[in-house]
């Protein structure tokens, strides 16, 4: 041990200290403020996952054929389920075609070119996950030359499921809703509650161990009731209006019991994430 | 020596497939690794170098260098969080390494080394991000619901390539000309 910390050894073992903490708090904060990170990391990443699809594109399709093996199992039950809703649906969907059509009719005759429930989508599937458990974000095959950027959100499987935090050329990262840092679940919300009053907020949280978003500080008198829906509001600027993040699970009050805290059940498990869409506001 | 081995490609290209078989193993198999709370991180990376560690004998692969890459590779492509695994993935393998000279080669202090650099890879992993600020999870936490879980797969890891990875390197080690 003596000799381990002689003098030189020792400055050298707090050099590599101070350049690694120095590195790593400049690229968290790099990559909260910018907007595409620096061009050699975006190159270098590009270079990686392109040499990485050898692997990730024969592992995915192992993933694919025997998910489907898997489906073929209960593909009878289902379809006798899914069969009664597809009548119903029918209904919803033509009445919904109206709406849309109604809706496009009213904004031209008031002149709004384009609102908050206005997106496109961009369809990409996933590549790789973080091996880590301090970040769960995703890997996926589209970047900028695809049109994505920073802090687009990202759906999968009708629900949200997280956001862009990273944008290369040819692929980006994807932040979840279950990550542990603090920016990466922040969307506005909304709940409609049972006596008109709608509840605004975002979402402040995650509970690794229930698998529910929370969502604090609601102060407003507006009654919940649970298994009412949890859709985006727009309100920032970057996520659409209406998108689908889960159903409300439970509501109790904060630690000074001042204030509500809502549960909400994501819509997606956050695991079994193959293919996302991203929503790019229209303008 | 290295130079003139079979590992010279070996060597690379199985660290190569280790490199994304982590990322492709944890979205593939997310729901086993990350069922909520616990969480287990695929090291197969670092079992491929202190497997190098273990079995180079005069070889002498540069395993450092390999290190630094993979680090760098781990944080550009990965986490997005530049300077951590290119410092931790080589400090591992020297740790490792000082470790393996004390103790005389079998499969019961090779795995004991390989427990130990996990445990520590983890811990000072956590520790890290706990500082810059990543992760807010406390150290209870970070025991029972990650490290436990990492070891034990990575435990089921090394048994099962420990043996097929020795045959590797020892038909590539004989054949050199």
């Amino acid at each position: 041990m003596q000799k381990f910390f002689s003098n030189r050894r020792l400055v050298i073992l707090v050099v590599i200290l101070v350049v690694c903490f120095g590195l790593m708090a400049g690229s968290v904060t790099l990559r909260n403020r910018r907007n595409t990170p620096p061009l050699i990391q975006q190159f270098g990443d590009d270079i990686v996952g392109i040499a990485g699809s050898v692997v990730t594109y024969p592992a995915n399709a192992i993933q694919g054929g025997l998910s489907t093996v898997n489906e073929l199992m209960n593909t009878y039950s289902e379809n006798r389920e899914l069969k009664q809703q597809v009548t119903e649906l029918a209904q919803v969907k033509v009445r919904d075609q109206t709406l849309a059509k109604e809706n496009k009719q009213l904004k031209a005759e008031l002149k709004i070119r384009s609102s908050l429930t206005d997106y496109s989508t961009i369809a990409a599937s996933v590549l790789s996950r973080d091996p880590s458990s301090w970040q769960a974000q995703l890997v996926i095959n589209k970047g900028s030359s695809a049109g994505i950027k920073k802090n687009m959100p990202v759906l999968s499987g009708g629900g949200l499921v997280g956001r862009i935090s990273q944008v290369n050329k040819t692929n980006s990262i994807v932040e979840l809703l279950s990550d542990t840092s603090e920016s990466s679940n922040r969307f506005a919300i909304t709940i409609q509650g049972t006596n008109g009053k709608t509840v605004n907020g975002i979402i402040t949280g995650y509970n690794s161990s229930t698998n529910q978003l929370i969502m604090g500080q609601v102060t407003s008198k507006a009654k919940i009731k649970k298994g009412t829906s949890v859709t985006t509001s727009g309100l920032g600027g970057v996520t659409p209006k209406g998108l689908y993040v889960g159903k409300v699970a439970k509501i109790g009050t904060d630690d000074y019991g001042l204030a509500q805290k809502i549960y909400i059940t994501p819509a997606t498990n956050f695991n079994e994430i193959n293919i996302v869409t991203v929503a790019k506001l229209d303008d | 020596m290295y130079r003139l081995s079979r590992l010279r490609y070996l060597f690379p290209i199985g660290l190569f497939i280790c490199f994304f078989l982590d990322g492709s193993l944890s979205k593939i198999l997310a729901n086993l690794f990350f069922s909520y709370p616990y969480s287990m991180v695929s090291q197969l990376v670092v079992l491929w170098m202190i497997l190098g560690v273990f079995f180079e004998e005069e070889t002498q692969i540069p395993l450092v260098g390999f290190a630094v890459v993979t680090g760098i590779c781990t944080d550009l492509y990965y986490s997005g969080i530049l300077g951590l695994f290119m410092f931790l993935y080589p400090a591992i393998v020297a740790f490792a390494r000082a470790l393996n000279r004390y103790y005389s080669p079998s499969f019961l202090s090779h795995i004991l080394i390989f427990f130990v650099s996990i445990a520590l890879l983890e811990l000072l992993n956590y520790w890290a991000y706990y500082l810059v600020g990543v992760t807010r999870v406390g150290f209870a936490g970070f025991l029972l619901d990650t490290l436990g879980p990492t070891l034990a797969l990575n435990l089921v890891y090394f048994i099962v390539l420990y043996w097929p990875v020795h045959r590797m390197y020892i038909r590539a080690m004989s054949n050199q000309h």
